[in-house]
């Protein structure tokens, strides 16, 4: 009896027979959207684990964290694990989106992917912050309040999305619950569909993108074997490199949220270091809403700044100088402000 | 030129099936996920509380306890505590306060669950002296328990007390030395170490506040001079800043009742408590029998030079040596070990310990706040001696849970006294429980630290000539005087 028949697997199945070599290059790619998935997946695996642990109460959550860290088996690998693989998500997305724009990779016809995979990194983003938020820790808990009043400084219709959003007329046991809902739900359902649309929309549009070839120019290609192995060997190393950054680094926790005390340590989760930095000199609709509302639109537009001239899936092309720029741009201010923010 | 036209596959790279032609990469890949795995199952057996528990049995001769977390559930809270999985061993606190009622976190705060060190010791309070006056109104003395009753003059106020008192004041040394050079015009005390405040002050003297001695002041002045002086550990605020041998203490609570050796070395089996590192108290326990040595650790390290505003460190002490079993030295060294210019002792001095005389509230306070030590003391040689025209004052046990009963019970010895016997009261009718009448003429003294009966002699009927009316405390000196 044979147990493994490559052509019944289902992930031998998942895989085109042949894709174009220059679209695999190791060069073109960095491999940053395969990274991605395996992050998310190993996010996704790890994260169903610790359900099992985790009491989304305020009183319980952030002791049953501690529990998770210290006295269940192997509990601090699998938070680790969780806590590394949304790290590495974040970054793998951003650089990912980097990587389109500056090889051009939007161009019709993946310009509708261009945006599922901008939703994907707002999901990714949210994502994370809840996921922060459950942490329940005093740095996550005064976060989550400054986080959840943004929403209320929007006009007009503020305390309607707070509320639909929260679930309460102030942040306490039913808004923990309810971003445990979102964490663990809403947003890994909006995920994972995204994910898996992002990936069909890529096979529909015709894999990943590639320069147009010379007349006597031709087109090589990577079998679904060479394809499988490669994914088999970034994923083994990414993998490794997760677990003895786990082992190394252990997922952070503070000490236990004290609301009776006053606000002791605002921390914003990393990525929006630039907003918390917004925030202490700009009004709270212009920090929290309007400009990462701006950044947001600045990059949903990018693809359709481009010159439309040639030079696709070519690195850095000059005709697509705009979008290129605009990214830069974006990168440069955010950086800035995030590391003066960790400065200050 | 491939033969397919412009789409095709090339050579034998889509020939290449990963599970059945390894390469480099492939061998790479492998090695990396089986280390990564071989790390993980590594770290969780190597937790260092795993590493605690083996020293544990490595130090001490015990049957071997098992590798395992402990979790302990106090009777009080019935919220589980893991502090012992790595502090295993360690000593009660004291009879009182047993773990399996009391627990860790009532005291210490923390977090009871957590099984790294810092996770677990990140909300202590106090750091590892709960006791320390910065935040033992939240630990020893929080709700029921020793202060934070709405009466102010409470029996059981023992830390509201304690805040006021001259111990942590330190009012008297500030007034007089600020007096003496200038800085204010009368000995009256103005200043404490913290700012307190006394609404109900029935005694005299009387002090209704005292203000927070500058804790900034104009650098070079007087006042700089002596808030260095204050925060370098005299007074219950503070600890030694850095301690030699002889003056390791606790700061608060524990600057009397946790005692330390004079090596400053523990003693007990808690294996996360370094055996060599001199800072730590004998035991992780406390008591009110409180041996002389341990009140020595301040009154009797060396003196203030005024001329300097420095601390002089006595260098005689004879290097430390002192078995802790002994903790009662022959009377001979005690002498040796005993400092004050004046060097007079009377016998009980030699003979007793400081806390036989000197009664809670003269060491703890009253709740009443003094302007110097003379203010606060007020056990005189009449309080247990009598004056030659009279007895001392006595008073009857009526309750097996009166003050004086429990005092007993705590100090160890609870057989020394029982309901209806006849013991000393001071004039303040404060009872004391260790010196008790057992025939007309005739009244014993049990040590409160060594249990040793001492028979107390009366003043009536003896050579003694003073007079009860113009006594103070230190009259106890004058008799039987020892001079070193």
């Amino acid at each position: 009896m044979k147990f493994w028949r490559k052509e019944k697997s289902i992930l031998y199945a998942l895989h085109p027979e042949k894709i174009p070599a220059s679209g695999a290059r190791l060069t073109y790619t960095f491999g940053l959207g395969g990274i991605a998935v395996l992050a998310s997946l190993v996010t996704l695996l790890t994260g169903v684990a610790l359900t099992f642990y985790y009491v989304p109460t305020p009183t319980d959550a952030h002791a049953s964290i501690i529990l998770i860290q210290d006295v269940v088996s192997f509990g601090a690998v699998m938070r680790g694990l969780h806590y590394w693989g949304a790290q590495v998500m974040v970054v793998a997305v951003t650089l990912h989106l980097a990587r389109v724009v500056f090889t051009g990779g939007y161009r019709p016809p993946r310009e509708f992917n261009w945006l599922i995979g901008v939703a994907l990194l707002v999901i990714t983003l949210v994502w994370d912050f809840t996921g922060y938020v459950l942490r329940w820790d005093d740095g996550a808990y005064w976060a989550f309040l400054v986080g959840t009043n943004l929403l209320r400084e929007i006009p007009a219709y503020g305390e309607t999305i707070y509320r639909a959003i929260v679930g309460d007329a102030q942040i306490g046991a039913n808004a923990l619950l309810r971003f445990y809902g979102w964490h663990i739900f809403g947003l890994t359902a909006a995920g994972v569909f995204g994910i898996v649309y992002h990936l069909w929309r890529l096979r529909k549009d015709g894999g990943i993108s590639r320069p147009v070839l010379d007349e006597n120019e031709t087109r090589e290609f990577i079998s679904r074997d060479e394809l499988f192995f490669r994914e088999f060997i970034t994923s083994a190393l990414i993998s490794a490199a997760l677990v003895f950054l786990t082992l190394i680094f252990p997922a952070p926790i503070g000490t236990a949220a004290n609301l009776d005390a006053g606000v002791s340590d605002v921390r914003a989760p990393w990525i929006f270091l630039w907003v918390q930095n917004l925030l202490r000199v700009i009004p709270p609709l212009w920090a929290g809403i309007i400009a990462p509302m701006f950044v947001l639109a600045l990059i949903i537009a990018l693809p359709f700044l481009d010159r439309r001239g040639p030079g696709r899936a070519i690195w850095f092309a000059r005709e697509r100088w705009k979008p290129q720029a605009i990214l830069v741009v974006i990168a440069i201010v955010l950086s800035a402000l995030s590391v003066l923010e960790v400065w200050r | 030129m491939n033969q397919n036209g412009n789409e095709g596959n090339k050579g034998n790279k889509g020939k290449r099936d990963f599970l059945y032609f390894p390469s480099t990469w492939f061998f790479i890949a492998t090695l990396a996920l089986f280390f990564a795995t071989l790390a993980i199952v590594w770290s969780e057996s190597h937790q260092p509380w795993r590493e605690w528990i083996a020293r544990y049995n490595s130090q001490n001769a015990v049957t071997p306890v098992p590798i395992e977390i402990r979790a302990l559930v106090p009777t009080q809270t019935g919220k589980p505590e893991l502090c012992v999985t790595c502090h295993v061993g360690i000593e009660d606190i004291s009879a009182s306060h047993p773990a399996e009622t009391f627990g860790c976190v009532v005291c210490h705060g923390g977090q009871p669950r957590a099984l790294d060190q810092d996770r677990a010791h990140a909300t202590m309070r106090g750091g590892r002296n709960p006791s320390a006056l910065e935040v033992a109104a939240q630990s020893c003395g929080q709700a029921n328990c020793h202060g934070g009753y709405a009466d102010p003059d409470a029996e059981r106020n023992h830390v509201d007390r304690v805040l006021k008192s001259v111990q942590a004041t330190y009012a008297g040394g500030i007034a007089h030395v600020r007096f003496s050079f200038g800085a204010q015009k009368s000995p009256t005390a103005l200043f404490g170490n913290r700012a307190v405040s006394d609404a109900t002050q029935v005694l005299s003297p009387q002090l209704r506040a005292l203000e927070m001695f500058p804790a900034n002041p104009v650098s070079g002045t007087l006042d700089a001079k002596m808030i260095a002086c204050l925060n370098g550990g005299c007074h219950l605020w503070t600890t030694p800043a850095k301690p030699q041998a002889y003056q390791y203490r606790g700061s608060g609570c524990a600057a009397c009742h946790y005692v330390y050796a004079d090596d400053g070395l523990y003693r007990g089996k808690d294996a996360t408590i370094a055996r060599d590192q001199p800072g730590h108290g004998v035991a992780h326990q406390l008591t009110t029998a409180i041996p002389f040595s341990q009140c020595n650790h301040c009154h009797n390290r060396g003196n203030y030079d005024l001329r300097t505003m420095q601390f002089d460190r006595r260098d005689d002490l004879p290097p430390v040596a002192r078995p802790l079993s002994a903790q009662m030295p022959p009377e001979g060294r005690r002498l040796i070990e005993y400092y004050q210019p004046i060097g007079e002792f009377t016998k009980c001095e030699v003979e007793l310990n400081c806390v036989d005389c000197h009664t809670a509230q003269e060491a703890m306070g009253d709740g009443h706040i003094y302007g110097s030590k003379k203010d606060a003391q007020y056990v005189q040689c009449q309080t247990c001696h009598g004056t030659p025209a009279s007895k001392p004052q006595t008073a009857i046990i009526k309750d097996a849970n009166e003050l004086a009963m429990r005092q007993a019970r705590i100090n160890g010895h609870a057989e020394f006294i029982k309901v209806g016997d006849q013991v000393i009261a001071t004039a303040r009718g404060e009872l004391l429980w260790s010196i008790k009448q057992i025939a007309p003429n005739k009244f014993v003294q049990i040590d409160k630290v060594s249990g040793k009966i001492y028979n107390v002699p009366l003043a009536q009927g003896s050579q003694c000539t003073q007079d009860g009316k113009t006594q103070t405390s230190d009259y106890c000196h004058e008799c039987h005087k020892v001079v070193r």
